[in-house]
């Protein structure tokens, strides 16, 4: 699935990337992600900064949703530009935001 | 003595830490602010110590040899000791406790090992701001057996603290607990609360430091020292 094709209720695309999405990774322990994440997922949490997005683009994310509306800061989308990946704000809590986001997925 | 102390400062090791931050320049930043005594204390790696004993004993400046662990539930811990041996012998344990992921210095920044003249002789290979795989009630009792001072870093922060990433501090035997803000009664009136700089640039140096009454920088006239901090 493209980025853009991506929608539910409460999601917010704050910068959109090329690369697909295929899966979901729901996690807030970064040492847990760099372990566990797989290529093209999208990552579902809460820790939003930059580091995030390191690890993220380590793995291979192709997307990272930050959850609870949490404000992302300019260093992170920067970051996010430079590694090629989309980043989504949702309203929603990490459960909430996974359920939409499987079921948008077709999971 | 009275005694400005900052136990928390960074040096170019860790991946997120200014590159300008050598041994022998946040030992004169330091001495400069007035502090009276230091630790370098690099995320899970204690290869810059050597560099650091020797900049200190250079510029006459009182120190320990710390480190800063992430346990296996990312929460930041400092270890402190009063000789350098000890520090290396257990850093190093702590340094085979990360996982086998290599630093990628183009996303998380270099890791280089320096000497006191700031010569790079190496670099850090695993990526140094990951989780060990030591639980933080596991390392505490290790840390103190090792002989260190065991000090929970910045408590209060929602990042990589123990009340942000284990919900509540649990009751061990810590000789002290960093915070950045103000803390819960409960929590000054059971153990002292000291407050560090957590410098990773020079100009951090000193942001936050803690005033002590001891007769010594040993880890034993430390622990009473801290001691007399707690709030009656």
């Amino acid at each position: 699935m493209k980025a853009s094709e991506l929608k539910f209720p409460g999601l917010e695309c704050i910068r959109p990337s090329e690369p697909e999405i295929s899966g979901g990774y729901t996690s807030d322990l970064l040492s847990d992600v760099m372990a566990n994440l797989k290529e093209g997922d999208a990552l579902i949490t809460i820790q939003a900064h930059k580091n995030t997005i390191a690890v993220a683009a380590l793995m291979g994310a192709s997307a990272v949703i930050f959850c609870h509306g949490r404000v992302v800061s300019p260093d992170v989308l920067e970051a996010a530009a430079k590694e090629n990946i989309s980043v989504f704000v949702s309203t929603g809590n990490q459960f909430n935001t996974t359920c939409a986001f499987a079921k948008a997925l077709g999971e | 003595m009275k005694a400005r102390i900052d136990f928390h400062i960074h040096s170019c090791l860790s991946p997120c830490a200014s590159l300008e931050m050598s041994p022998r320049t946040l030992v004169a930043c330091a001495k400069a602010a007035g502090l009276d005594c230091i630790a370098l204390t690099d995320h899970s790696c204690v290869e810059n110590l050597p560099a650091f004993h020797d900049a200190c004993a250079e510029a006459g400046m009182n120190c320990l040899y710390g480190l800063e662990v992430s346990t296996a539930e990312e929460v930041h811990v400092l270890c402190l000791f009063d000789d350098l041996d000890s520090a290396l012998t257990f850093g190093r344990i702590v340094y085979s406790h990360l996982p086998n992921l290599m630093n990628d210095p183009a996303r998380f920044g270099e890791q280089p090992i320096v000497t006191a003249d700031e010569e790079v002789v190496g670099f850090a290979e695993k990526l140094l701001i990951n989780g060990t795989d030591l639980s933080f009630f596991d390392l505490v009792p290790m840390a103190l057996e090792a002989g260190a001072l065991c000090i929970p870093a910045h408590i209060d922060r929602p990042m990589c603290g123990a009340i942000s990433h284990l919900g509540f501090l649990p009751d061990l035997p810590y000789d002290a607990v960093g915070a950045v803000g103000e803390v819960d009664p409960e929590i000054a009136r059971r153990w002292p609360v000291v407050r560090f700089s957590d410098a990773h640039h020079p100009s951090q140096i000193a942001r936050r430091y803690t005033e002590i009454e001891t007769e010594a920088f040993t880890v034993p006239a430390l622990r009473e020292a801290f001691q007399r901090l707690i709030e009656k």
